[in-house]
């Protein structure tokens, strides 16, 4: 990488360049879809998942207002339909590009890296045409702006993200391994590039950028947990089939195994069900080859722990305390869980309602997830709807029914704590050392990137002037 | 301790399903509101756990002990004496009195009535005419089966104007095999029922648990608590263990004043612009008549003499047979199917409508318990056990009760714990009801005979079971002479004094009074903040 603070221009020129001298094929290219050009940028877009940031829920598509919670604070997502006023309808095929792949804005802002440019930089030239044919033609224009993203000082200053894409874009658009085949590549690119599956799977550094030793190694997301997907057969999905994962990604649940919830049921409900049974086998061809990262604390696949019982005979007869706060996991787990999930935790005879043993969520040594689902419940389309108990059971009950699921059903060496719920609750470990840390030292390093170029720029601007 | 004072624009006496929706309403419209409850918070899963711990599956109430500080009626294992029955007809009316009221345990059925049962007196000579007309109370109707999450079929009888909030719960094979095998002599409906055949405000969609009666696990179906959390939700405050046993007037005969007892008896006064009495059709009367002063010696809002009479509920009479196929009650819902064509006629003259109830409850706990009582074991135990749980169907009516004064709510000499005198009653099954359920005994003997019925076995004569829907003891009317409030359930004698719930009903009909309870509460609400110039907030519940 350059390490010349002077190529922080280079992009503006490059902007500069396309601005002037490519203005005229916008108007162009908007005169003539090519349909097949604009369905084939429809797919990718879907792939990419753009929706999942700039629709807003109940909202028209594309037309951004989503607001993204991050460490340094809420970035709310832009209108990116070909609205003129509001969208991105005056984007030239290049800035589009830019955008998409490097992070800069038409006007020459840089994006945050909300937006999963660092993947999408490995998306082919070919692909970003469609895409762009899909987004000038392919959604309905909606001239509405959303806010502006207002982050505190000093992460308010976007150029910074300049020093930050010098530190950690690789600019390079996805190369093929002439060692593997087809479907393997076609796999990688989807999945660290248009798919970016990477982004919530990969663990991020002291200043948010994915450590690329721990590829999909697994990182929390929020409450929420995303987990290791690498090919190490007890911490990541290396025991799982490649049939097993196709379901996963294209049902949502894979019986037996795991079901998705959470930001995995948004992206399955959003992306991952729409693409074709190929693309997915891709994926999951790549996923199994993928370098195995190992937790020590794994000593079987997540899915294969537990199996049926109850302890029915602890509460049968046994007065009902009055003190909630006081119930056994076994009576939390028959008031609350044996309705739908059946009295030993063996769910529903076709699936539909999932078993507890043989159940990844209960199989981890994690256990974010578990306690989100139980605080939040299992949404996904088109009908699954576990319902949230957060209004209903309070932090030592999560406690006491998750660890008394774990130990019945799961990994016992894993545990829950009343604070961990508690935690939870609040949406995620956002007031704990790390990400303060991680605020902290991003802000200095902020101050330090911008500071030496701005520096520079004035003495530039001295030298001139005089 | 000296009596401590709080005070809000509306206070709700009652925290049931009716209460906590007008509740629910007025503090959307930004209002001040205090809902006193008399009973205890009471949690889902609590109930879920008490019911399945319980010895006695078919005793609804056993999830449900009464707080000693705020009793309810309980008559098994042996009843607590705690609704005296003065007879002649004992009216052994259950309730339930923690916050959500009764509905924590009902069959969901929220039926509109039909166009007729508001006019049978003019029409048909008997009862009374309501002071309005199935029109006038379609859009609240309609507000309140989105607020309940109701679903039905279309063909009920009751006209509507948009359609149900989602599609009915999927008809068990057992309704399915009557529905085939009556066809063409009786049509056989999907009930109007509070439940959810897909998610639905948050809320699950019926797995077919097939105990809706003590309690629905997964809050499939709506109830009073979720009524109470809406409330509270939307700002009202909400007192439990608020045992109210006074209102208190003004010289003017407004309303100043509730007081309430806590679980320790210290009293505590509540103060308020307007108040609404919603503490179901045997509480609020009782208050009414507790609250006696120098200028209302015979009670509040009693000047007619009518509160705590007109006391109707739907007695049911019944046949239980065995069908000739294997048909195995007790998958999906408790309460599915009916048949409609008896709710109205000219008949109505003569003797009572009635709605036509097929049983979907598991036989399995009803035929073992008289297995056992019968002495059988071994091998015949598990051969007529299985028979009956595969074969065993049952029947009822649900037949109209008239307006009649002397069947009543009134207060006995004893006390409860709290030292408050208990409410009585006095009930009898008029001839109209009795020439209804002898008319419905063809009906019974018909459909038998079309499900190739055998072992007939007719509920003993002259008994009616209780259906628990407790109307006309506060009934409205436009004659303060013969009727306890005005049509927007406003006490004809105190000027701010609602009442909500299924006692100002003036005629019973022929379906489970809450739905029209419900929504004759939120044409109150609509009508309570019209002259208060506050537009009411109808906000669609979320469907997430």
């Amino acid at each position: 990488m350059p390490s010349n603070p002077s190529t922080w221009r280079f992009p503006i020129l490059i902007i500069v360049l396309v601005v002037t001298a490519l203005a005229g094929e916008v108007a162009s290219a908007a005169d003539n879809p090519d349909a097949a050009l604009v369905e084939q940028g429809r797919y990718l877009a879907i792939a990419g998942d753009c929706a999942a940031c700039h629709t807003a829920p109940g909202g028209k598509p594309m037309a951004g207002g989503v607001a993204i919670a991050t460490p340094i604070g809420s970035i709310i997502s832009t209108n990116i339909t070909p609205s003129k006023t509001s969208g991105i309808g005056n984007y030239s095929l290049e800035e589009f590009s830019a955008a998409l792949r490097r992070g800069v804005r038409a006007d020459g802002q840089r994006l945050y890296p909300a937006m999963p440019y660092t993947s999408y930089a490995k998306i082919t030239d070919a692909d970003v045409k469609a895409l762009y044919a899909y987004f000038m033609h392919g959604v309905e224009t909606v001239d509405h702006k959303p806010p502006e993203t207002r982050l505190p000082f000093p992460f308010n200053i976007r150029l910074a993200m300049m020093a930050w894409n010098w530190l950690f874009l690789d600019t390079r658009p996805y190369a093929p391994d002439p060692a593997k085949d087809a479907e393997w590549n076609r796999g990688a690119y989807l999945t660290i590039g248009l798919a970016h599956c990477d982004d919530c799977h990969t663990p991020r550094n002291i200043l948010m950028a994915e450590q690329n030793s721990r590829l999909l190694g697994g990182a929390e997301l929020g409450a929420w947990f995303a987990p290791n997907i690498t090919s190490d057969a007890d911490s990541g999905i290396g025991a799982w089939s490649v049939d097993n994962l196709v379901r996963y990604m294209r049902d949502g649940h894979a019986s037996g195994v795991a079901q998705a919830a959470g930001p995995m049921a948004e992206a399955i409900d959003n992306s991952l069900r729409y693409l074709t049974e190929e693309d997915l086998r891709a994926i999951a061809v790549y996923l199994k080859t993928v370098p195995a990262v190992h937790d020590s604390a794994d000593t079987k696949p997540p899915f294969a722990w537990g199996t049926a019982g109850d302890a029915l005979s602890t509460i049968r007869g046994v007065a009902v305390p009055a003190d909630r706060d006081q119930w056994s996991g076994a009576r939390l787990y028959d008031a609350y869980c044996a309705t739908c999930h059946q009295a030993q935790g063996q769910g529903s005879f076709d699936g539909g309602l999932p078993s507890l043993f043989h159940n990844t969520t209960l199989g981890r040594a994690n256990t974010s997830n578990l306690v989100m689902a139980i605080l939040d419940g299992v949404h996904r389309q088109p009908d699954v709807d576990m319902p949230g108990f957060a209004n209903e059971l309070s932090d030592r009950q999560v406690a006491t029914l998750s660890s008394y699921l774990i130990q019945r059903f799961g990994n016992p060496s894993g545990s829950v704590t009343v604070d961990q719920v508690k935690t939870a609750r609040a949406g995620g470990p956002s007031g704990n050392w790390l990400v303060l840390a991680a605020r902290l030292v991003i802000g200095i390093v902020v101050l330090i990137l911008v500071a030496v170029p701005i520096i520079a720029l004035i003495r530039r601007r001295r030298s001139v002037s005089v | 301790m000296m009596p401590d004072v709080t005070a809000a624009d509306f206070v709700v006496i009652g925290s049931g399903i009716i209460g906590s929706t007008v509740a629910r309403r007025l503090a959307e419209a930004g209002a001040s509101v205090l809902i006193l409850e008399a009973g205890p918070r009471v949690t889902r899963g609590e109930v879920v756990a008490r019911f399945r711990n319980s010895p006695r599956r078919s005793d609804w109430m056993s999830p449900y002990p009464p707080a000693p500080w705020a009793p309810h009626p309980i008559y098994q294992p042996e009843s607590n004496n705690y609704l005296l029955q003065a007879g002649p007809y004992p009216y052994e009316a259950e309730y339930i009195r923690q916050v959500g009221g009764t509905t924590w345990h009902w069959a969901a059925h929220a039926w509109r009535n039909v166009p007729n049962d508001f006019k049978i007196k003019s029409l048909y000579g008997v009862g009374v005419d309501w002071p309005f007309g199935y029109d006038d109370l379609e859009p609240f109707y309609q507000e309140a089966e989105e607020l309940m999450g109701v679903s039905g079929a279309p063909n009920t009888g009751s006209p509507r104007k948009k359609p149900f909030p989602m599609e009915p719960v999927a008809e068990p094979y057992a309704m399915r095999r009557i529905r085939e095998r009556l066809v063409p002599a009786y049509e056989v409906v999907t009930n109007t029922t509070a439940r959810n055949s897909r998610t639905y405000d948050g809320r699950p969609a019926c797995c077919g648990n097939n105990s809706c009666q003590p309690i629905c696990p997964i809050d499939a179906q709506y109830h009073g608590g979720l009524a109470a959390q809406a409330a509270e939700q939307a700002g009202a405050r909400l007192i439990a263990d608020a045992n109210v046993y006074k209102l208190e007037h003004d010289e003017r005969g407004r309303i100043s004043a509730a007081l309430y007892y806590d679980p320790d008896k210290n009293s505590h006064r509540v103060t308020g612009k307007t108040f609404v009495v919603a503490a179901n059709g045997i509480e609020s009367p009782r208050l009414l008549l507790l609250s006696a002063s120098d200028k209302f010696p015979r009670g509040l809002a009693n000047s007619s003499d009518m509160v705590g009479r007109n006391l109707m509920d739907h007695p049911s009479t019944s046949l239980t047979f065995d069908a000739d196929e294997d048909l195995w009650l007790g998958r999906g819902p408790q309460s599915p199917s009916s048949i409609g064509i008896m709710r109205d006629g000219a008949f109505r003259a003569e003797h009572a409508p009635y709605r036509l109830d097929f049983t979907n409850i598991s036989r399995v706990d009803g035929t073992t318990r008289a297995l056992i009582a019968e002495g059988v074991y071994g091998d015949e135990f598990a051969q007529r056990l299985r028979h009956s749980a595969a074969r065993e169907l049952n029947v009822k009516n649900v037949l109209e009760v008239l307006p009649d004064p002397n069947h009543r709510i009134t207060l006995s000499e004893q006390k409860d714990a709290m030292g408050i005198p208990k409410p009585q009653t006095h009930y009898s099954i008029g001839d109209y009801t009795r020439k209804g359920h002898e008319r419905s005994q063809r009906d019974f003997r018909r459909i038998a005979e079309l499900m190739g019925g055998s072992n007939l076995r007719f509920s003993k004569e002259g008994d009616f079971a209780n259906n628990q829907h407790i109307c006309g003891t506060l009934s409205m009317g436009d004659d303060p002479k013969s009727s306890v409030c005005d049509q927007w359930a406003r006490a004809h004698d105190h000027e701010n004094l609602y009442f909500a719930g299924t006692g100002v009903l003036p005629t019973c009909g022929t379906c489970n009074s809450t739905e029209n309870g419900v929504a004759v509460a939120l044409r109150t609400v609509h009508h309570i903040l019209g002259e208060q110039g506050v537009r009411p907030v109808s906000a669609p519940p979320g469907q997430g």
